[in-house]
């Protein structure tokens, strides 16, 4: 079995590499398509023609796009992340802190929603219909209907501006001690909790439902085993591959989708940083944090493939 | 400019000024004001302004912390490059400029110590002596030939390069004297080099991210998008500035946010908010408003040289459709001037002010457009994010435009890539115009006929002539009135219709002493930094 | 709870069991579609008129739910949302769900090359920001509601196809399919009448689901100028353009949320309360 799923992850690997070419040639191709290009972006309204050609050559812009992208991933072999178009700045200092951010908020808010999910997406299908089961529902629905904007800046109203409970800017900068970063993350995370649970919450709900209404499992609880057990042994590991799936998505979201987070808590993370790179059309940033986010994005459904092959007996 | 408000005036101002001097508690201040028909927001205001009249001892230190609404990858300390409020900011608080203009829009010497030409033509300019550079070095006219030499040079990128263009001859005298040489005559020199892309560095810098310059501050922290830290500068050559130990720069891009964290006591200082959060904060105790009225503006413009602004009674028929009073009342909320179509504001020293801005009137409006033809036909009208309130303006044209029969579709696009792809080339579209000091350089960039930027395509040749002569005149009473004359032109003959002049309200806790208001923008004249003390 | 408890146990003429949530929930639904079909003609005031000189106005009468921050009419700009919010966000939900279930159940049926190939493929497009692939839409061809439509299905089409294909993955491994291969039956019949019945509650989930996250970037893409142009506007657009009036607790904000949370609401509890005829097929 552990060569099977040694066997799977190498070729999975293999595939990894592949999408992520794809998605860096996306990528660029689309970047491409927008109008603009960093000279004549930052010139904003100072862009007259001359202007624009003098800052393209000093920029070295001159070049085909398609060629400065050639290079960049010829750069990238040597672990190259290159350098920025917009502030001269090499991509790896710009991203360097950043990302160590984004990680940090994704990790604290998957620790506190995965199990928060999960157990209320389990209890919601073990008592189905019930009048938990539709709080649960009509909770999660509710909450995530309400835009995420609209979460953050009532969770800063309530908590910074009347409460005065929690700072209303996340700076990580200032945090110094476990108080000061439990109060600086918790805004952001939970705001990020309500938007990401409500996914796995209502997917975990339906796979376990409908693993629990297959004839075997109808067959054994016929038999007189317990509920609680048949979940536990039976249910939840054949609905295990689904559930990972929905986890693996919604967890996705953390690493590249959390800009309205940023922007609303001043925390500076990459989503905030691809949005000003796509702004100023600056490519080799575009590109390491589009290889960011697919990574994240490979990784995450990777391990949910290799969970769900490995939890069905028959898949392996 | 003004602090005005509503109907206050300064008479009201002494009063209570007084009032305050005799010990009146905040209550009845704020009784006062309400008496004298002030809105409660606007008594904030005033009220903060008194307040800072009386206590008018600086204090020195504090941290201070302050927030703008823009921020990108982009930031830059690089003066000639700089090209959003939190650039100008961060500039003013490293570097000097050779003039600036003060609050009641004056030119006045910084780094220089005087400006003399005979001819307007050449010009002299001596530095202050004993002024040095962050790293200890002194400030010399190489400096500053190298800082207004660069704006020519293509590969730098400068914003100013068109206005720039004008210097032909750069030549260091003496360590302390410049001899600037124009290629034609230009009274306001003194005047454009208080832009703030004209800012000084130091001879030969090619790494602006050390922001070696001679300010009030010297840079700790710069992470571009983030935020930037300055500290105080021991050795600076203003005597008794700056107050503040430090001074920390962010930007927080959401409206709601940026008051939400000044209320939180997290910043001291929220920069242009957003008119409709002024009733909150002007609730809340321990906060005040400051407004600057400049000549920052958002204009509709018509291609005269495009379909369908080529029919002169179409672009008539514009005129008269817009509601301005609407624009200003609903749009801005009251935070405005009305405009008469033409960019030099009432802040301006050459404003003409005997030129009414047109009245609001659908049937002229309708008369004008059966005229032209094009009454119920659909016309595009290309808004965007990017240029301040423009889609609420169009949406009140458009609603006005229906009453009439008129159909205007109202097609908003992305603020990505908005200057590149719409501005000055979709028949009909919004522009943004930021304050520019002199009309001189308003009428080169917008208006004449080979002007970078002319948003509608205008074209005189009297009115090129009319530039040239008031350019290059020292006297001061015929070129305010040839400037009145090509005010009335542009309102009347070119296709850019200016509603309103809008104002920018900036949001402080009451702590914050010795802001005042600016012509060059919010935030004073973004160069706050080094004139703001924190009261203990 | 009992009175649900009640009314499940009621059975109508046609044989289905109903229960009352289920049915609340899609009385909530034809209401608002109702609404979103005659909006044009029961709107008060038209949605660009500026009817009062205050902004975040309170609820009065003339103007039932307030004014918005312009001061124009909330019932009126609310009544007209349904149509973008409901019309757009359905339209979408549906192409990106049938799409995306589809193309799982034919990868997790006929695997080897063609689902890596798929899934790679989408993944690769899942991978790309959304904000930039909205830019790039409206560089490309601009801005219309059947691009819009079709931006946000394929926006969600890697989401749906992942969530099927995980599914039917493991129905694929059950006996009953082997015995239906052996027998010979087509790709079109395994998904249709082997796999498609017994994945159909999660897939409705995963529907209900997905149709909350477009309703809410529908407003995301408006303000990127792709689809819907202003005066128009969907209850996201309007919660967001009205978003300063949270202070005040102004009705501009609060009641397009309520009409986003009692659709979005409504239309999970319909799923999960479907009548139990459609549900059993599926046991």
């Amino acid at each position: 079995m552990t060569s099977g799923v040694l066997n799977l992850v190498l070729k999975r690997l293999a595939i990894a590499v592949v999408t992520l070419l794809i998605v860096l040639f996306a990528v660029f191709f689309a970047t491409s398509m927008l109008p603009g290009d960093t000279a004549s972006i930052l010139l904003g309204q100072a862009a007259t023609p001359e202007a624009v050609a003098g800052l393209r050559e000093a920029m070295h812009l001159n070049d085909p796009a398609i060629l400065r992208f050639l290079r960049w991933l010829l750069g990238l072999l040597h672990g190259d992340l290159g350098t920025s178009y917009a502030n001269e700045m090499p991509v790896a200092a710009l991203i360097g802190g950043r990302f160590v951010n984004t990680m940090e908020l994704a990790g604290i808010t998957t620790l506190l929603s995965v199990p928060l999910a999960l157990t209320l997406g389990i209890t919601a299908a073990m008592l189905r219909g019930s009048l938990y089961d539709r709080t649960v529902t009509i909770l999660a629905i509710g909450v995530i209907s309400v835009p995420e904007f609209m979460v953050a800046t009532l969770a800063v109203l309530l908590f910074a501006v009347y409460l005065k409970w929690l700072p209303a800017l996340s700076s990580v900068n200032e945090a110094h001690t476990l108080t000061d970063l439990v109060r600086i993350y918790a805004m952001p995370v939970i705001t990020l909790t309500f938007v990401i649970s409500a996914q796995m919450i209502r997917m975990t709900r339906a796979a376990v439902i409908e693993t629990l209404s297959t004839p075997y499992v109808e067959m054994a609880l016929l038999k007189g085993a317990s509920r609680g057990r048949m979940v536990l042994k039976h249910a939840l590991p054949n609905a295990l591959g689904p559930i990972v799936n929905a986890v693996a998505l919604s967890l996705s979201y953390l690493v590249g989708g959390v800009i309205i987070v940023e922007t609303i808590f001043n925390y500076p993370g990459i989503a905030k940083l691809m949005v000003d790179a796509v702004a100023t059309r600056d490519l080799p940033l575009i590109q390491s944090c589009a290889m960011i986010f697919c990574l994240g994005y490979l990784l995450l459904i990777t391990i949910a493939d290799i969970i769900a092959i490995m939890s069905n007996p028959r898949l392996r | 400019m003004t602090d005005k408000i509503t109907n206050w005036t300064s008479a009201d101002d002494a009063m209570v000024e007084n009032a305050i001097r005799r010990g009146a508690s905040r209550r009845e201040l704020l009784k006062l004001l309400l008496a004298g028909g002030a809105a409660f927001a606007a008594g904030s205001v005033v009220l903060g302004r008194a307040t800072n009249a009386v206590a008018a001892t600086p204090v020195s230190g504090g941290s201070f912390k302050a927030a703008g609404w823009s921020s990108s990858t982009a930031d830059t300390l690089d003066p000639a490059k700089a090209s959003l409020s939190t650039d100008y900011v961060r500039c003013c608080s490293l570097y000097n400029r050779l003039t600036f203009l003060d609050k009641d829009g004056v030119t006045q010497m910084e780094l220089a110590d005087s400006f003399d030409s005979k001819d307007a033509k050449t010009w002299t300019i001596k530095l202050r002596k004993g002024v040095t550079f962050h790293d200890g070095k002194d400030l010399t006219a190489e400096d500053v030939v190298f800082s207004l030499k660069r704006h020519l040079d293509k590969a730098v990128g400068s914003k100013v390069a068109k206005i720039a263009a004008q210097m032909t001859g750069f030549k260091a005298v003496d360590k302390s004297t410049v001899e600037i040489t124009l290629a034609d005559p230009n009274a306001d020199l003194p005047t454009i080099l208080a832009l703030h892309h004209f800012m000084i560095v130091q001879d030969g810098t090619t790494d602006f991210s050390k922001g070696n310059g001679t300010g009030a501050f010297v840079l700790q922290t710069f992470e571009p998008g983030v935020r930037s830290v300055v500290t105080k500068n021991k050795n600076y050559w203003k005597s008794g500035k700056p107050h503040l130990d430090s001074f920390e720069f962010i930007a927080i891009s959401d409206d709601s946010a940026r008051v939400n964290a000044l209320l939180s006591g997290d910043i001291n200082f929220a920069a242009s908010i957003n008119p409709r959060a002024m009733k909150l904060i002007g609730g809340q105790q321990g906060f005040e408003l400051s407004k600057t009225t400049s000549g920052n503006y958002t204009d509709l413009n018509i291609r005269l040289d495009m379909d369908p602004g080529n029919k002169a009674d179409f672009v008539a028929g514009m005129k008269y459709l817009v509601n301005r009073e609407q624009i200003v009342k609903s749009a801005l909320r009251g935070l405005g001037e009305i405009g008469n179509d033409q960019p030099v504001s009432p802040a301006n020293i050459f404003h003409n002010a005997d030129l009414k801005p047109k009245a609001f009137d659908p049937d002229k409006a309708k008369f004008h457009f059966q005229k032209s033809g094009l009454l119920g036909q659909s016309i595009p009208v290309v808004a965007s994010d990017a240029a301040t309130s423009s889609i609420d303006m169009a949406v009140i044209i458009q609603a006005a435009g229906a009453d009439i029969g008129m159909k205007l579709d109202v097609q908003r696009v992305p603020s990505d890539g908005y200057w590149d792809n719409y501005w000055l080339k979709a028949p009909i579209h919004f522009g943004n115009i930021n304050p520019r000091p002199t009309p001189d350089i308003l009428f080169s960039l917008l208006y004449a006929s080979n002007a970078p930027w002319n948003e509608s395509q205008y074209k005189s040749e009297k009115f090129d002539k009319l530039l040239v002569e008031a350019r290059g005149s020292l006297d001061q009473a015929k070129r305010k009135e040839i400037y009145g004359q090509m005010q009335t032109m542009v309102s009347e003959e070119a296709g850019t219709i200016i509603p309103a002049y809008i104002s920018n309200v900036d949001a402080l806790s009451s702590k914050v002493k010795g802001l005042e208001a600016n012509p060059l923008g919010g935030m004073m004249g973004y160069a706050m930094a080094e004139y703001l003390w924190l009261e203990a | 709870m009992t009175m649900a408890r009640v009314a499940a146990s009621q059975r109508s003429l046609l044989g289905h069991s109903y229960n009352l949530v289920g049915v609340v929930a899609s009385l909530v639904i034809l209401a608002w579609t109702l609404i979103a079909i005659f909006a044009p003609t029961i709107i008060p005031h038209s949605i660009g008129d500026i009817v009062d000189d205050d902004y975040f106005g309170p609820m009065r009468q003339g103007l039932w739910l307030g004014s918005d921050y312009l001061g124009r009419d909330m019932l009126s700009r609310v009544l007209m949302g349904a149509r973008y919010t409901v019309g757009i966000s359905l339209a979408s939900v549906c192409i990106a769900c049938f799409s995306g279930v589809v193309l799982g159940m034919i990868a997790a049926v006929t695997g080897g090359w063609l689902d890596t190939c798929l899934s790679r493929f989408l993944d690769a497009m899942n991978s790309i920001p959304s904000k930039l692939f909205g830019l790039v839409v409206v560089a490309a061809v601009g801005s219309s509601i059947p691009a819009l439509i079709l931006t946000l299905a394929v926006i969600y089409i890697p989401g749906a196809y992942r969530f099927a294909r995980a599914l039917a993955v493991n129905i694929n491994t059950m006996d009953f399919m082997t015995v239906a291969r052996v027998r010979g039956e087509s790709t079109a019949y395994l998904i249709g009448s082997e796999i498609l019945p017994n994945i159909m509650r999660p897939v409705l989930a995963d529907f209900g689901l997905r149709f909350v996250f477009i309703v809410l970037l529908l407003s995301g893409l408006s303000f990127l100028g792709l689809g819907l142009q202003p005066p128009l506007a969907d209850w996201g657009a309007l919660v967001r353009e009205n978003i300063g009036g949270l202070p005040f607790a102004a009705p501009a904000v609060i009641v397009p949320s309520l009409a986003i949370a009692s659709l979005t609401i409504s239309v999970n509890l319909l799923i999960d309360n479907l009548p139990q005829k459609i549900r059993d097929r599926d046991a």
